[in-house]
């Protein structure tokens, strides 16, 4: 029981960082319809912007993530703005497919500029935890969970409360409504895309933080933030984190009772099950 | 002009089987890769071009192949051509189990889950005994590229040939139907479960060979290399560029996108691994409807093509 206990409390700890993954993925698919293959190369990318205002700046990885934060997100208004938005009317293969050349361009180049090696931030703590009713928690974990439920709650009330995000609201509902009200897409289309991105960059600064990094992460990562958006439902951010948490969750029971190679299986399994069983998500609705 | 395009393509197939007696080693090689990439985007043309169903893990057909054909050589020591056999039985019935659902989705969630059943066929294999677990499979050597040149060009002149029949057949015309509107096909009596699940299961049969004489070619086989998630991409790409929905379209633009990523890999070896990026998105962006398209349409339009192409999708 102690074991299984210490398992869940793995697993809901991942499961965080998990759900701050999916996060800016169901933002962008729910706003703009377009299902970000390149969403975990962006985190891959928020990584390495950690590991370099860790190693070169030596900023500490939990006051390198608004940097890396804001360095995503222009990466992704400009990715928005003068690539995706050219073809965000064409058919949705053909947005899924750019944003998978999207994909294969940034690995590339993170692997020549960042070369292919493994990587790990280790700021002077990392080894450091405490127990928590007879759990061991590492305290970076705790930190990484922590934030990754900061942002979710962040993110729910700008949405609901301020002037971008109901205008991001709005627009996801109808475009043409909210062009009537003197929305601006493009632009608008630019800075959802960009705070998706800046969220996979917090998500990336975690992830380094409690995983060691590589060029090739990213597409593991976006088949893990679909698997918790397929389970989630594209509706409320609090069912992307029920999502997050029920798959972190999963892999931690697997990783125990199957076998730890399985994990990917289990994932995979459960993202394609849902979609077969009930592709409206298991929560709410899916677009 | 029908009749003279089909004798030219006669020539350039006979042509093209002469290779091997007067190519060099790195040519004939080239060619062996060309031809099974070729095959796969002509194969994937069935169920991606014609039927509208973007599928991305017809990977796991090519890697369920080439492992029928390694099984089957290595752990119960048959010949080729029953590890063949083996290996598009295995495709079949995959693409007939997992068809029969996954085909019910539509748009976004269809190419989701393809790519996550492809994801989850490596994962599997990987923890198969009988696969060799991660470490792979070592075939029996064959020397004889000539040989695998005559199969995979054979391969690809049958693919295609089955593909202009889809075209101008009623099968393949229940499949346009399904493309462009799916609910009116259903209404004007095309049965389209079984004709998106048959649609699947053919382009799985030339997947399958292609990968079987993949492995036996490459004498190893592993998880990440047959199942090679970005093979999936280039296939994709290949008919998109050539023009999906379209006979020759996907021939053509596996051999133009294979020949220049050759050429930029004797240059510089990391080139080619992004050239297939930055042409997804160059002709997604300018020519979303492929060559065939360009070249139909150039010559009344000239440069507005591109022009015309942006502005119709772009905000």
């Amino acid at each position: 029981v102690a074991l299984l206990w210490q398992i869940l409390v793995n697993g809901v700890l991942l499961g965080g960082l998990y759900a701050l993954m999916a996060l800016g993925l169901v933002l962008v698919w729910g706003v703009l319809n377009i299902v970000n293959l390149a969403h975990g190369a962006l985190i891959m990318l928020g990584a390495y912007a950690c590991y370099y205002l860790f190693t070169v700046a030596g900023l500490d990885p939990f006051v390198a993530l608004p940097v890396a934060m804001a360095l995503l997100f222009c990466i992704g208004y400009l990715i928005q703005r003068y690539i995706l938005n050219l073809v965000i009317r064409a058919p949705m293969f053909n947005t899924l497919l750019i944003t998978f050349g999207l994909e294969v361009v940034i690995t590339f180049l993170a692997q020549m500029i960042f070369s292919a090696d493994f990587r790990t931030v280790n700021p002077s703590y990392a080894g450091a935890n405490f127990v928590f009713l007879g759990a061991t928690v590492p305290l970076v974990r705790f930190l990484a969970f922590g934030v990754a439920l900061a942002l979710t709650v962040i993110l729910w009330l700008f949405l609901e409360h301020t002037r971008i995000g109901r205008a991001i609201r709005a627009t996801a509902q109808n475009l043409v409504a909210a062009r009537l009200y003197g929305v601006d897409p493009r632009r608008l289309y630019a800075v959802t895309f960009g705070i998706g991105a800046a969220l996979a960059g917090a998500a990336g600064t975690l992830y380094g933080v409690v995983s060691q990094i590589n060029p090739y992460i990213g597409s593991g990562l976006t088949g893990k933030s679909f698997a918790i958006a397929i389970i989630g439902g594209l509706d409320k951010s609090i069912y992307v984190l029920a999502g997050g948490l029920f798959l972190g969750i999963v892999e931690a029971l697997t990783a125990l009772y199957i076998g730890p190679t399985y994990t990917d299986v289990i994932s995979f399994g459960i993202l394609v099950l849902v979609l077969i069983v009930r592709p409206t998500g298991l929560l709410g609705r899916t677009a | 002009v029908k009749l003279q395009l089909q004798a030219a393509l006669g020539a350039l197939v006979v042509g093209l089987a002469t290779i091997p007696f007067w190519g060099s080693a790195v040519l004939i090689q080239f060619g062996i890769s060309a031809l099974l990439l070729a095959t796969l985007a002509q194969s994937w043309n069935i169920i991606g071009g014609y039927t509208g169903y973007p599928s991305f893990g017809n990977s796991v057909f090519y890697g369920l192949g080439g492992y029928g054909v390694a099984i089957a050589m290595v752990q119960f020591q048959q010949s080729f051509t029953f590890g063949l056999i083996v290996g598009v039985l295995m495709a079949v019935v995959f693409a007939f189990l997992l068809g029969l659902p996954v085909l019910r989705l539509r748009g976004h969630y269809f190419a989701i889950a393809t790519l996550g059943l492809a994801e989850v066929m490596i994962a599997i294999v990987s923890n198969l005994e009988i696969a060799g677990r991660n470490i792979g499979l070592v075939l029996p050597l064959l020397k004889g590229d000539t040989l695998f040149f005559e199969l995979a060009l054979a391969l690809l002149v049958l693919t295609t040939l089955t593909v202009a029949w889809i075209s101008r057949s009623r099968f393949g015309f229940g499949l346009i139907a399904i493309r462009e509107n799916e609910a009116a096909a259903a209404v004007m009596g095309v049965n389209t479960t079984l004709y998106k699940v048959l649609a699947f299961a053919l382009c799985s049969v030339f997947a399958a060979v292609a990968g079987g004489i993949h492995a036996y070619w490459l004498t190893y086989l592993d998880p990440a290399s047959a199942f090679d998630i970005t093979l999936n991409v280039k296939m994709i790409i290949m008919a998109v560029f050539g023009g999906p929905g379209t006979v020759l379209g996907p021939v053509l633009g596996a051999f133009v996108l294979s020949a220049v990523s050759e050429l930029l890999a004797t240059k510089v070896t990391s080139l080619a691994s992004i050239f297939f990026g930055v042409v997804i998105v160059i002709a997604v962006v300018f020519m979303p409807r492929g060559v065939a398209d360009l070249v139909r349409r150039f010559g009344q339009v000239r440069w507005r093509y591109f022009q015309e192409s942006v502005r119709a999708h772009r905000i």
